[in-house]
């Protein structure tokens, strides 16, 4: 019975540990965000200037990445908890066509805008080499965090980082807009 | 406790049947005038990749399957890749030159790397007479986002022709014309071609979808496509 209670007990503390370890968010020193340069699906081109003054979530996704899929719904619920608050959630489709785009997005309605980076220029600005990959921007348009693979984005650890970075903005920013 | 005591020699008899299921190396034999040498990627070799060879084979190509990863007992890493010893394969591509026909290696994900760094120990001669076509190869020593990618050195490539077969839908296409200059840097002459609408490894994915289901049966004639159009004699 006892060796059986201490099998359980360490088959518990494994779990725990990898879910702990899940998402495994990295941060970095303030460092200048590259270029961001994408239309979004209505055409439209779009810089990080366009987000200045919030925390921008960038997920560089495709539609075709099962954990990319995965994601998703976990942004948009984010999103959705976080409505009125300086946080943008951005998703960039890399290297895909609009076409590819638009057909998953017609099963799949996110509320939050997606860029398209169709020739990948972007993908290799940022040097994203697996996906999902999302990086965590300060208000200042700087990086504070990456992560490369999926997380559940609306609780654990990613929240918590969205959370420490809506914290760290000036008080009038952090009203609800 | 009964439970535990019934459950790994279970286990090690399932991870037994499963690998006397599938030897690590086998031959296709045929009588024309090709040879493939098949290196499976660090996951394995799947049962499609054992079938492309079967068909090849009906084709007159003959086929020579190496899964390394388990011929040599390693973990099903990339890293295991990079530990095989390459003098083994340097040898075995002797022993396929040696058959008279015209071999091509055919490598998988990081098997690319003892792949080009066995025909980097051949001699200058025969390496000219080789040809390799690389399955979505990994090479990268490094690839951290924000930072320029580095790739592995895989020796001397000069006089080999390689052929880079790129799945569309993988996060390494837009950085495919990095990793053909590197390989050009090395001495390698490089061409390429994208397969659209398919992911990496698209032949074993656990949720494959109706096109890579075809595809993954359409192996062997895409593979015979590749080789007549890239011209590699």
């Amino acid at each position: 019975m006892q060796v059986r209670r201490i099998l359980t007990g360490l088959a518990v503390g494994l779990l725990w540990i990898a879910g702990a370890g899940a998402a495994g968010f990295e941060t970095r020193a303030a460092s200048p965000a590259p270029e961001l340069r994408a239309p979004d699906l209505a055409g439209a081109s779009r810089t990080l200037a366009d987000y200045r003054g919030k925390v921008v979530l960038l997920n560089f996704w495709a539609t075709w990445c099962p954990p990319c899929q995965r994601e998703m719904p976990s942004l948009a619920r984010l999103r959705a908890k976080m409505a009125g608050r300086p946080l943008e959630v951005v998703a960039i489709s890399s290297a895909e066509t609009p076409e590819e785009v638009n057909a998953y997005l017609s099963k799949m309605k996110l509320g939050f805008p997606v860029l398209l980076d169709t020739d990948g220029s972007n993908t290799r600005r940022w040097k994203v080499f697996a996906l999902p990959t999302t990086f965590v921007l300060d208000a200042g348009g700087r990086v504070r965090h990456v992560l490369t693979g999926p997380a559940e984005w609306d609780e654990g650890e990613a929240l918590a980082v969205v959370e420490s970075m809506l914290a760290k903005l000036p008080e009038p920013a952090k009203q609800t807009k | 406790m009964r439970f535990f005591r019934m459950l790994l020699p279970g286990l090690w008899l399932c991870a037994f049947a499963a690998h006397a299921g599938m030897p690590d190396y086998q031959t296709f034999p045929a009588a024309g005038p090709r040879l493939l040498l098949w290196v499976a990627s660090e996951r394995g070799r799947s049962e499609p990749e054992l079938a492309a060879a079967r068909q090849l084979a009906a084709q007159g190509v003959e086929v020579w399957s190496l899964d390394p990863a388990n011929a040599y007992f390693l973990p099903q890493l990339p890293s295991s890749m990079d530990a095989l010893p390459v003098r083994d394969l340097a040898a075995w591509l002797r022993a396929a030159q040696a058959s008279g026909k015209q071999v091509t290696v055919v490598a998988v994900a990081r098997a690319a790397v003892p792949a080009l760094r066995a025909a980097a120990l051949l001699g200058a001669e025969r390496r000219s007479r080789l040809c390799v076509v690389l399955m979505h190869p990994n090479l990268y020593t490094m690839a951290e986002p924000l930072d320029a990618p580095a790739y592995l050195d895989p020796g001397n490539l000069s006089g080999l022709r390689v052929r880079v077969l790129q799945p569309r839908r993988s996060a390494a296409t837009p950085w495919l014309p990095g990793l053909l200059d590197h390989l050009a840097r090395h001495g390698a002459t490089v061409s390429d071609a994208i397969l659209e609408n398919l992911r990496e490894g698209y032949w074993a994915r656990e949720t494959p979808t109706d096109f890579e289901v075809a595809g993954s049966r359409r192996m062997a004639a895409m593979l015979l496509h590749q080789l007549d159009t890239w011209g590699c004699k």
